[in-house]
């Protein structure tokens, strides 16, 4: 009863105020009338009555703060007090606000990223005792991302090694499905039947694959679809189960469906359907059955209590055994990388950059709102003081600052949640290809808090410094003081001169690092591919399957060909099975005529099937002997082609027209890889991507082999080449009905796309140094025009004197240079020790580039010299009469 | 009246126990007859006795309401609740046990 009586106290404080007012009223007329009664006159009673009852005002307080509660109605007072100070000064406030919330805004964006993608395990059972197994050439020293294995190899390793509780491998691929109303590819994968229990899923529906699955049976080919095409494509049926669905011309039986958060391999193009590895051992010689094919990635579950270490040594003495049992086939050599790693660590450098950026950023933020605070209780000093004069406590003025830097820090804190979000959404737009559990990103709040708790704390500790001056002030004295501010401005000043050379060291690092990020993209921009990738349409035609045999595929494409040629706008076309910039690549060893080479010693070359009219299209220069014509598909000695890296690797310093070369591509095809006489040497292009230089290459005419099933059909146009797309779509869907035209990009694409990540990179980076940048650039102004303010005086003497106004203007000018020279000397040595981190992430340029550190500095001194010339004019236009009554 | 802490202490006390005699009075009437009870020994200021009382009732020890009284003046009375009642008791016997414990010290001093 007692405990809402005092609740209700709150709210009714006026009343309150009021009641007590005529209790106390009434109790003075009461004793007035007591001295009247005794004979006292009317106004000596009052007086006397009015000296027993004491200060009224003070009693009133002192009654009001035996309240119980009342903390908390000191606490509403000094929100709303600290709300109306923050008013009061919009332009500080809004300052203060907008540069905690990017610092913390854009913290909290970048490390929910970095968590989602780096730090959060993943979503599998005990993901750490997944690794995935990595076959690469025993010469190469690439290692990470990647690696193939074949089947038999892989099957070799499971049966022999013990380190693993399971392993399994897979593959993705693309299906065709004519079920619905047009023909669709659709992005599926190939998977061992044990994938499944080995990372932990169970499925919605039905069941996942069985052992006997990966062989292929009378019991037909198992398929399991992802949630989100069971949703999108079978209604999300419970009865699906059992269905029977055709891809490519094949029957599979719907056996389960998968959780809808579920995603492997975990990369950006979600996976739609599983099928076992029975799937890669039908028909004629399948790609599963060949131990010279390696294209499927392995991953596998350590047992408890085995290292990776364990399992590397074990699986190298196996496939030691295997390449000296096979030596046809080319030596590997297996590393293990942990599956998070695999998944994650190409993106790792770049991103610990930037949130190391974000993180500087940050700092410069609360340096700037200390400084705006300090700022502010130099010019507060006066109105503090007099408050103290006037018997406020010191508890009580601190009290009340704390509540507005709180205040600050927690309404900066809301504003840096909405920027958060923001910023997410927009990263995850941005995300580069490379960027893989994109879809697990969202709001981390560790890092929210964390940010907050830094913004409070500088709120905290300088918003305070002008309470802690009143004590130590003589009264008086300050109250006294000419100019604002008491004794305490000069050291304020050189905290404030400190705090911006922070600044600028800082700011420097950031605008080096972003200066030489930016620098890397745009060399990597105007990096010569080899081809002309303008105008230019391309999209991929499946034709593979029983319908068509080799003579067939090349028929089609011919006549596609020869129709899309008619078409109006179109310069020439071709197809092209390797396009430069995609995932297209097999690449193979070669035999060089007349050369007796060790097995495992055979070069490395690319191989690439083209046809007639492809360099002619693409626009890669044909430097000798001639190009393959029609006739050469038809038939006769097999040819190649090859690029200059294979001329510099194969034939230095010789002709190679009219050598021979046999890439062993072991397709079943013959037992025997043909040898192939070289009539033409064409350009080199950038073929894996743009940072890296191509490697030795071979061109083949399309009918080559029937391994290959997918074209990509190169279109050159005079408009812009998307215009082309619906034509194209009809042009193949008049041919063939079932097949799906997929991948409709244009060149360009691929090319943005192969830079997209040191895109991501030098725009992130920029954006962070441009607000680093534009913060130490108010940061400078604000010190040099306090200082100008606070020398008004001096200057006016100084002018009265006769010194002209460009002496002034250089006092002042020279003040700016120096903090920034100093700033800059400090930032110097971090930033070169900062940006030997960020080398991987370079392309073409230097960690110590002179040239962009010169450009900071140059940058830096400018916007000092501007920073002090303006407030300087303001002092010099000033009539030094005026200055000189100035207080 | 100097304010030391034993006094500060047996505020409570004192008031409790005057609207106990009283029935229901108004802060100055409380003033008045703890000063003549006491025969002058005990003054409250005013100072210590509004707050006081506005802590006392929001204890829940007493309770107000506003009256007119004799002279047609308005004046706010309190009186005793049961809770109040209560406490006074705790807060006589607590008093008499430092009485107690004061005296024989004294005697031994």
């Amino acid at each position: 009863m007692a405990f809402f009586k005092r609740l209700g106290g709150l709210f009714r404080s006026r009343r309150l105020e009021q009641e007590l007012d005529e209790e106390q009223l009434s109790h003075l007329a009461m004793r007035t009338e007591e001295f009247v009664a005794a004979g006292v006159s009317p106004e000596e009673a009052r007086l006397r009555a009015l000296r027993a009852f004491g200060n009224p005002t003070l009693l009133r307080e002192e009654t009001r703060d035996a309240d119980l509660l009342r903390w908390l109605e000191t606490l509403v007072q000094d929100l709303r007090y600290g709300l109306r100070q923050l008013g009061r000064n919009p332009g500080f406030t809004a300052v203060a606000l907008v540069t905690l919330a990017l610092g913390i805004g854009a913290n909290a964006a970048l490390f929910s990223v970095i968590d989602a993608v780096l730090l959060r395990p993943l979503p599998f059972r005990e993901p750490d005792r997944l690794v995935a197994i990595e076959s690469h050439d025993a010469q190469s020293s690439a290692v990470g991302g990647g690696g193939d294995v074949s089947y038999p190899v892989f099957l070799d390793w499971r049966s022999q090694a013990h380190s693993f509780e399971s392993m399994s491998v897979s593959n993705t691929t693309n299906f065709t499905y004519t079920g619905g109303r047009e023909a669709e590819s659709l992005s599926g994968a190939v998977v061992s039947a044990n994938l499944f229990s080995s990372l932990g899923i169970t499925p919605v529906l039905g069941r996942t694959f069985i052992p006997e699955e990966d062989k292929p049976g009378e019991h037909g080919l198992p398929l399991i679809l992802s949630y989100s095409l069971w949703q999108s494509h079978f209604g999300s049926d419970p009865n699906v189960i059992g269905r029977a669905i055709t891809l490519d011309d094949q029957k599979y039986n719907v056996i389960g469906v998968m959780p809808a958060s579920f995603q492997f391999p975990v990369q950006n193009e979600p996976i739609l359907l599983y099928t076992s590895m029975a799937n890669d051992l039908i028909g004629k010689d399948p790609m599963a059955g060949q131990r010279g094919v390696s294209y499927l990635s392995g991953i596998g579950r350590l047992k408890p209590g085995v290292s990776m270490r364990q399992a590397q040594a074990e699986l190298n003495v196996i496939q030691d055994a295997i390449n000296r049992q096979y030596p046809e086939n080319h030596p590997k050599k297996i590393a293990l990388v942990s599956e998070q790693q695999e998944i994650t660590g190409a993106v790792r450098p770049a991103l610990l950059v930037l949130f190391a950026a974000v993180g500087l950023l940050l700092l410069i933020a609360c340096v700037n709102v200390a400084n705006l605070l300090l700022a502010r209780a130099t010019v507060r000093q006066k109105e503090i003081t007099i408050r103290a004069a006037l018997g406020a406590r010191r508890s009580t003025v601190i009290r009340q600052l704390l509540t507005e830097s709180v205040l600050l820090a927690v309404v900066a804190g809301g504003l840096g949640v909405l920027l958060a979000m923001w910023g997410i959404r927009a990263l995850v737009k941005m995300a580069p290809p490379g960027l893989a559990r994109v879809s697990e990103i969202g709001l981390d709040y560790r890092v929210l808090i964390f940010s907050i708790a830094v913004a409070l704390l500088t709120g905290i500790l300088f918003g305070l410094v002008p309470a802690f001056q009143v004590t130590r002030t003589d009264l008086t004295a300050s109250l006294n003081e000419g100019a604002r501010g008491g004794s305490g401005g000069a050291a304020h000043s050189r905290i404030r001169s400190l705090l911006v050379v922070a600044e600028v060291a800082i700011a420097l690092v950031l605008l080096i690092g972003s200066g030489l990020l930016m620098q890397s993209f745009m060399r990597l921009k105007r990096v010569d591919p080899g081809f002309r990738p303008d105008h230019v349409l391309t999209f991929r035609v499946t034709v593979e399957g029983k319908r068509h045999a080799k003579a067939a595929r090349a028929e089609f494409v011919r006549e596609l060909l020869a129709k899309v040629r008619q078409e109006p706008g179109v310069t020439s076309a071709s197809a092209v099975f390797g396009l430069p910039l995609s995932d297209d690549h097999v690449s193979t060893s070669t035999e060089v005529e007349g050369r007796v080479i060790p097995k495992s010693e055979r070069p490395r070359v690319s191989f690439e099937l083209v046809e007639s009219n492809y360099f002619q299209t693409l626009g890669i220069p044909l430097l000798r002997g001639r190009a393959f014509t029609p006739q050469d598909e038809q038939g006769g000695p097999a040819l190649a082609i090859v690029n200059e890296a294979l001329v510099k690797k194969l034939f230095p310093g010789e002709d190679p027209i009219g050598r021979r070369i046999a890439p062993q591509i072991s397709f079943g095809d013959t037992d025997e890889a043909p040898l192939r006489q070289i009539i033409g040497v064409v350009g080199d292009v950038r073929s894996r991507a743009m940072d890296k230089p191509d490697t030795p290459a071979a061109y083949a005419p399309q009918t080559a082999t029937d391994f290959v099933g997918v074209m990509t059909i190169v279109v050159r146009t005079q408009m812009d080449p998307e215009w082309l797309a619906p034509t194209v779509r009809n042009l193949v869907a008049s041919m063939d009905k079932d097949m799906p035209v997929r991948q409709i990009k244009t060149l360009d694409e691929y090319v943005d796309a192969s830079i997209a990540q040191q895109r991501f990179n030098a725009l992130l980076l920029g954006l962070f140094a441009s607000l680093a940048f534009a913060l130490t650039a108010i940061g400078l102004y604000g010190v040099i025009s306090y200082s100008v303010a606070q020398r008004t005086r001096e200057m006016g003497i100084r002018m009265a004197l006769g010194a002209s106004r460009g002496s002034i203007l250089r006092m002042v000018v020279k003040h700016g240079a120096l903090l920034v020279v100093i700033g800059a000397a400090a930032g110097l040595s971090g930033a070169l020790a900062l940006t030997r981190l960020i080398k991987s992430l370079l392309f073409n340029i230097a960690a110590n580039d002179p040239p962009t550190y010169g450009g900071v500095l140059l940058l830096l001194l400018g916007v000092a010299l501007l920073a002090s010339y303006i407030p300087a004019l303001r002092a010099t236009r000033v009539d030094p009469m005026v200055a000189l009554r100035y207080e | 009246m100097a304010k030391n802490d034993l006094l500060l202490g047996t505020l409570d006390l004192l008031v409790l126990k005057s609207l106990a005699q009283l029935g229901s009075m108004h802060g100055y009437g409380i003033v008045n007859y703890i000063q003549s009870v006491s025969e002058d020994l005990l003054r409250v200021e005013e100072g210590s006795l509004y707050p006081a009382l506005h802590r006392i009732e929001q204890q829940g020890w007493i309770a107000s309401e506003w009256k007119t009284s004799d002279n047609n003046r308005r004046a706010r009375y309190y009186r005793l609740t049961a809770a109040g009642r209560r406490q006074l008791e705790r807060e006589q016997e607590s008093w008499e046990r430092v009485v107690k414990g004061v005296a024989a010290v004294l005697r031994y001093a």
